[in-house]
């Protein structure tokens, strides 16, 4: 067994939802590893398990079976504040809706995440206005998520998300609310990020957004059906 | 952890929903600023009562015959009878004539009728300032003197200006030389003094207007005050033997009154705390209700929160400090409104009418607002605070 610390591991993980009687197995066994550094996008019709994936992987949810390694520390049978915790530090979420308090300023949505982690006003701005001049939006600090445009709102939640540096970013169909001139500008924002070494795995049904991942891993029916690296 | 931050967050919150928080804090402000402006006017009401019984010999009792009663003839009192109660009533050392009576009194000028009477001599003295001259003194009443005393009212009643001591004043058709002038009296609202316009020595009293009429009340004075009750007891005892029986008299001392206004108190007190009780139901079920509102309203943002790594400590916490910032606001204003028409019109009627300002009783109020803040917040604030924290991150966020 290769014991080299990856960014992910995960070992034959399944997840059932019991809802009364019925009884889904959205998972039946996934089994892969994600390395520091990779371009990952998840692909599979609704249905196939994508998104159950996606929560195990960002700790919102454990494995019914199986184990889940991230940063090499096993997370799949760790307590609700742990993975609060474990999200705190290693992980960063970009969602498809954004998710930005609307009445708060760009800086403060973005040192939202450090707030958590116990930091000073100070420390937390710091980081955060370097965060956000990082994605491009040095200008745009103090201005209001309705006063941004859809892309502009996406590259602040980029930046929330990466504020804590965290091991793995996630971002669950991060184009989905935008055209695609936006959606090209935020492509090249990860494809940017990842050639600075972020890890970035993306759910996505679009082929030409997981295009722009090095690897593609599809999901059907609660099992990878296909794992490999892009042209 | 950052409270501070907590709370500015939450004000910052509430302050975007103004409207809607202003109406929902709008019970708990009633409930407190009432509670609040009673024990203010509770504390200026006790303030002036115990500012009047201050000026009030705690050594004297005033005996009068009930108004009710079958023979009120045969129970008068008489100065014979105050003339024996020195020497057959225990713990009694003097009664003097305390009625006063309505006359005509002429003073340069002016005629007016007045009320003057008896007053009483040092033993029984109040504390009532001198405005000019002197009171009556031992000597005044010893040798039964042609002098008198006019209180502020009579001052004003017979305009008189300047210093009018040593002038002399006609009352019915016998003359008094004026001594002194009194300052306002405090006592003036209790009915154990008689509001006399002008008084005179009691002896010049019972020589030129009592002697063969009845007295419409004694004044009893006591060796010692702390057997004030007994003594009532055996002067009732020694004038209903006295006059045959079937006589009734009622007494009155520092204590009755302290008592009769000890009772309104309490009776206040009782009704404002029920009310206090109920618009602190009231206003805690608002406030739980507008948080649950804001819980509901918000579960996308608690979803974040949570994705991102708050704890279900950390959310509790932000949803609980919302709802004491809710519940402290209201508390605050009512605090601030409560002191303001507590002395409003503690201010407006108590003072102007006893002249005792009694300080505003800070720490009652504050501990007040505070146990109503407290109470409000952990009641109604901590449900809403646990479902926000207990949401499931996963559903929250898939939450429309």
């Amino acid at each position: 067994m290769n014991s080299a610390r990856h960014a992910i591991d995960v070992q034959d993980v399944t997840k059932t939802y019991v809802l009364g009687d019925v009884r889904v197995d959205a998972l039946r066994g996934v089994t892969f590893t994600i390395d520091s550094g990779e371009y990952v996008a998840i692909m599979g019709p609704s249905g196939s398990g994508k998104s159950t994936l996606m929560n195990l992987l960002g700790c919102l949810d454990r494995p019914t079976t199986g184990h889940y390694l991230l940063d090499g520390n096993d997370v799949s049978k760790l307590s609700d504040d742990e993975l609060a915790a474990i999200r705190l530090k290693k992980l960063g979420f970009v969602f498809q809706g954004f998710n930005l308090l609307a009445r708060t300023s760009a800086l403060k949505n973005v040192a939202l995440p450090l707030f958590y982690a116990g930091m000073g006003t100070r420390t937390r701005n710091a980081r955060a206005s370097a965060q956000l001049a990082e994605v491009g939006l040095g200008d745009r600090m103090d201005h209001k998520p309705s006063e941004l445009s859809g892309g502009q709102q996406q590259r602040v939640a980029i930046a929330r998300a990466l504020v804590n540096d965290p091991a793995v970013l996630l971002a669950d169909e991060p184009t989905g609310n935008l055209d695609s001139q936006t959606s090209e500008e935020i492509m090249a924002l990860f494809e940017h990020l990842n050639e600075g070494g972020r890890t970035i795995i993306m759910v996505t049904h679009d082929e030409d957004v997981a295009s722009h991942a090095k690897r593609v891993i599809r999901v059907r029916d609660g099992r990878i059906v296909d794992d490999q690296a892009t042209g | 952890m950052n409270l501070g931050q907590y709370f500015a967050e939450a004000i910052a919150v509430l302050g975007a929903n103004r409207v809607r928080s202003l109406l929902t804090v709008l019970g708990l402000i009633i409930g407190v600023t009432a509670v609040i402006a009673i024990q203010v006017l509770g504390a200026g009401t006790a303030g002036a009562v115990s500012g009047l019984l201050g000026a009030l010999s705690d050594r004297t009792f005033v005996v009068l015959p009930n108004q009710q009663q079958a023979d009120f003839t045969r129970a008068a009192i008489r100065l014979s009878d105050l003339q024996r109660a020195k020497d057959e009533v225990p713990n009694v050392i003097a009664a003097i004539p305390a009625g006063g009576q309505r006359l005509l009194a002429s003073y340069g000028h002016t005629h007016r009728r007045i009320t003057f009477g008896a007053a009483p001599d040092e033993r029984f003295a109040t504390s009532t300032p001198l405005r000019f001259g002197r009171k009556l003194s031992e000597d005044d009443i010893a040798q039964s003197r042609h002098v008198a005393v006019v209180s502020d009212k009579g001052y004003e009643k017979l305009h008189m200006s300047g210093d009018p001591t040593g002038g002399s004043i006609r009352i019915g058709d016998r003359r008094y030389t004026i001594v002194g002038v009194l300052g306002t009296d405090k006592t003036g609202i209790l009915p154990v003094n008689f509001n006399l316009d002008v008084s005179i020595p009691y002896s010049s009293y019972e020589r030129d207007f009592v002697r063969g009429h009845a007295i419409v009340f004694a004044r009893f004075l006591m060796a010692d005050p702390s057997k004030v009750e007994q003594t009532e007891a055996d002067a009732l005892h020694w004038l209903r033997h006295l006059k045959g029986g079937r006589v009734e008299y009622q007494t009155f001392d520092r204590k009755t009154f302290s008592k009769a206004v000890d009772g309104i108190f309490a009776g206040i007190t009782v009704v404002v705390g029920l009310i206090g009780a109920v618009s602190l139901l009231v206003a805690g079920i608002g406030i739980l209700n507008i948080m649950l509102v804001s819980v509901a309203e918000r579960t996308r943002e608690i979803g974040l929160r949570k994705a991102i790594g708050a704890t279900r400590f950390q959310v509790l916490l932000q949803f609980f400090i919302e709802a004491l910032a809710l519940s402290g606001f209201g508390c605050l204003v009512g605090l601030i409104l409560g002191v303001a028409i507590g002395a409003f019109v503690n201010n407006a009627f108590i003072v102007n009418f006893s002249g005792v300002v009694a300080p505003i009783p800070w720490v009652r109020s504050i501990l007040i607002a505070t146990i109503f803040t407290t109470v409000v917040t952990v009641a109604f604030g901590t449900y809403p605070a646990w479902r926000a924290a207990t949401l499931d991150p996963i559903e929250a966020l898939r939450y429309e």
